[in-house]
């Protein structure tokens, strides 16, 4: 496991990263552009909404009838001369890559972006077996020579500056010392990745969609670099969540109408490649992951969170996340769709409550992932599991018996409305904890809103 | 248990209710379908030649070819002056790579190229800059409309392009030119 993910509550992570007020902004501003571009290219189809809907319809229908897609996605890759291996968790999906990479002696593998295969921690496990393993997506690769893991699923390195990156390449490709200009460190990694691509043993890639009645996979990358790897060594490897099946083709042009619109606005993603079989004398696997999904399709609401396309526009809506940086959750996958993914493996069980219910996320999800709902519910759910943090579990009791009481809640509030009139913020202000840390006071009103009903709408 | 029975096993217990498969049914935008290619091809910073045709082309490919460049055609009636090479690998110093297409998209700028024009695989993508050729009357309007004409048979292998590479991982700054080709020229004829 990544250094990042040790142990800490969201909030304290957030307030390491909140400690360079500038770079916040400048954080929060990268991702807002992004999500201002998705709200233009969404904007620009008067079918959006319907989109949407059939997406998150068709991404149902799957589900609830997945064994039978994934096993006629099956037949139909082996009648493609596919070969299919199933694994239940992330060791046995590494496992099976390993073997098989290990039956054809590779010594270096290319890799195109997968978070499947970060969140079944496989670089590592790789690396410990002597494979060398490329991270060959300029983000990622630029975070895999960091030594990090990705801090957004679609825009890996977005919390670095190009200084930064200026800094690492001139350090490990010998890029010019002080070079920051993007498209000069770009063509030196395009040169860089070149010699790899070339002299790779066996490539490997995520998957975006699998069609169940052609038996092929479809991979989505603006680069090229899933096909400039995919297509030059002999042996091609895939690995797919179980829920990333879908019917057919039609129901795969769908989603690609989505994707790319809502994750940076493009129309479409430069290649969406669909490989229906080997290169000629070539060998495809495709590797099926559970890791914990058929889990989350036993509870009605968390299934949902499978509709997800990782498309990561509810990473760039989210004020959390834009303001608390990728970093700053316990799980591979940051943001609202971390959350809902991942919040069962947070030792802290912090995830949930970083999150402010605004719905932002729910309301730009692509296949209508009710995202809120989601997080909500993993906070019922860390509550019945006895895991509520920050002493919620003492003291929710009693503000929830105090709010339940009119006499007790109308005293207190008339109390509160005198002080804030008549006493100094100083005295007040460390009253309001952590709230107030970033605040003013609100203005007290002359009464509450029950007088003034009363007086002006009431009988 | 296998891994496998193990997955379907637990997936026999779903907890949401069956759901039906929706009716895919969106009205395409029919109005002027090469114009708005024209524009998604811009948007994804690809050209469009509407009117050079073949001839126009096949004069580009020669003035290329002229100034010393590597230049290999899969498309009938344009002469390159490489050959499909035995190995993949050999194509790694393609300067320009001549495609057909099979069809066009109109919403995003997208052409679909089918491998079996390719010679190898990874031919659009390893050169450093691509010519697709397309048939004006293949332009469609919506990627539901292109999805019903693709041809993916058995085995193959067949991919959307829209554009030239592009990333902007290094601080959201676009830079056209990843891993794939650097530019992208389409000509309808």
């Amino acid at each position: 496991m990544s250094t990042s993910h040790t142990t800490a509550s969201h909030a304290k992570k957030g307030e390491i990263f909140c400690q360079d007020e500038s770079r916040v902004d400048w954080h929060s501003k990268a991702l807002w552009a992004l999500r201002e571009k998705r709200d233009r290219a969404a904007g620009s189809l008067p079918e959006w909404e319907q989109l949407r809907q059939l997406g998150s319809e068709l991404k149902l229908h799957t589900l609830t009838h997945l064994g039978q897609y994934l096993e006629e996605f099956e037949q139909n890759c082996q009648a493609n001369g596919i070969q299919v291996h199933w694994a239940k968790d992330g060791v046995e999906h590494n496992q099976i890559v390993h073997k098989i990479l290990a039956e054809k002696q590779v010594k270096k593998l290319v890799k195109s972006k997968s978070m499947l295969t970060e969140e079944c921690h496989l670089n590592p496990y790789l690396e410990s077996h002597g494979i060398e393993v490329i991270d060959t997506d300029l983000g990622e690769r630029i975070i895999q020579l960091a030594k990090q893991p990705p801090s957004h699923i679609v825009v890996p390195a977005i919390h670095l500056k190009k200084e930064e990156v200026g800094d690492l390449f001139h350090d490990k490709l010998g890029t010019d010392a002080g070079a920051s200009d993007p498209l000069y460190l770009t063509r030196a990694a395009r040169a860089h990745l070149r010699e790899q691509f070339l002299s790779a043993d066996a490539a490997m890639t995520g998957v975006n969609m699998a069609i169940a009645n052609k038996g092929a996979v479809v991979v989505c990358t603006n680069e090229g670099n899933a096909d400039m790897g995919a297509n030059l060594p002999k042996l091609q490897l895939h690995s797919m969540g179980i829920d990333k099946v879908v019917p057919d083709l039609d129901s795969a042009a769908v989603l690609l109408r989505t994707l790319a619109r809502n994750a940076t606005g493009q129309p479409v993603t430069t290649y969406s490649s669909f490989y229906r079989g080997p290169q000629a004398d070539g060998e495809m696997h495709v590797i099926i992951v559970d890791n914990g999904r058929t889990k989350m399709l036993q509870d009605k609401i968390l299934a949902e969170a499978l509709k997800c396309i990782r498309c990561g526009g509810c990473l760039n809506t989210c004020p959390v996340y834009r303001r608390s940086g990728g970093y700053s959750y316990n799980y591979t996958i940051p943001g609202p769709i971390g959350i809902a993914v991942g919040s069962q493996h947070d030792a802290t069980n912090s995830m949930p409550w970083a999150c402010t219910l605004c719905g932002s996320c729910t309301h730009v999800c692509p296949t209508k992932v009710p995202l809120d709902k989601i997080i909500h519910h993993h906070r019922r759910l860390k509550a019945q599991a006895g895991q509520l943090p920050y002493g919620k579990s003492t003291y929710m009791p009693l503000v929830g018996n105090f709010m339940a009481s009119e006499t007790m809640l109308n005293c207190s509030m008339s109390v509160a409305r005198t002080a804030l009139r008549i006493l100094p913020g100083a005295l007040l202000k460390p009253f309001s904890g952590a709230w107030g840390k970033y605040r003013e006071l609100p203005v007290a009103p002359n009464s509450s809103f029950e007088a003034w009903f009363n007086k002006n709408r009431g009988q | 248990m296998s891994s496998k029975q193990s997955i379907l096993q637990a997936l026999k217990t779903v907890a949401v209710e069956p759901q039906a498969m929706p009716n895919i049914d969106v009205s395409p935008r029919l109005d002027d379908v090469i114009g708005q290619f024209e524009t998604n091809l811009a948007t994804v910073a690809g050209t469009l030649h509407r009117r050079a045709g073949l001839e126009g082309l096949q004069a580009k490919v020669d003035e290329l070819i002229a100034q010393g460049l590597q230049v290999i055609s899969t498309v009938d009636g344009i002469k390159g002056n490489r050959a499909v090479p035995d190995t993949a690998h050999e194509l790694k110093d393609i300067d320009y790579a001549v495609i057909p297409g099979d069809l066009a998209v109109a919403e995003n700028g997208a052409i679909w190229v089918n491998n079996q024009n390719l010679g190898h695989r990874v031919t659009p993508f390893i050169c450093e800059n691509l010519f697709l050729v397309v048939e004006a009357d293949k332009v469609v309007a919506n990627m539901h409309q292109a999805i019903k004409k693709i041809g993916l048979d058995a085995g193959e292998f067949g991919v959307f392009i829209a554009g030239p590479s592009k990333t902007a991982d290094i601080e959201q700054a676009l830079v056209v030119g990843a891993h794939g080709a650097c530019s992208l020229n389409v000509y309808l004829v």
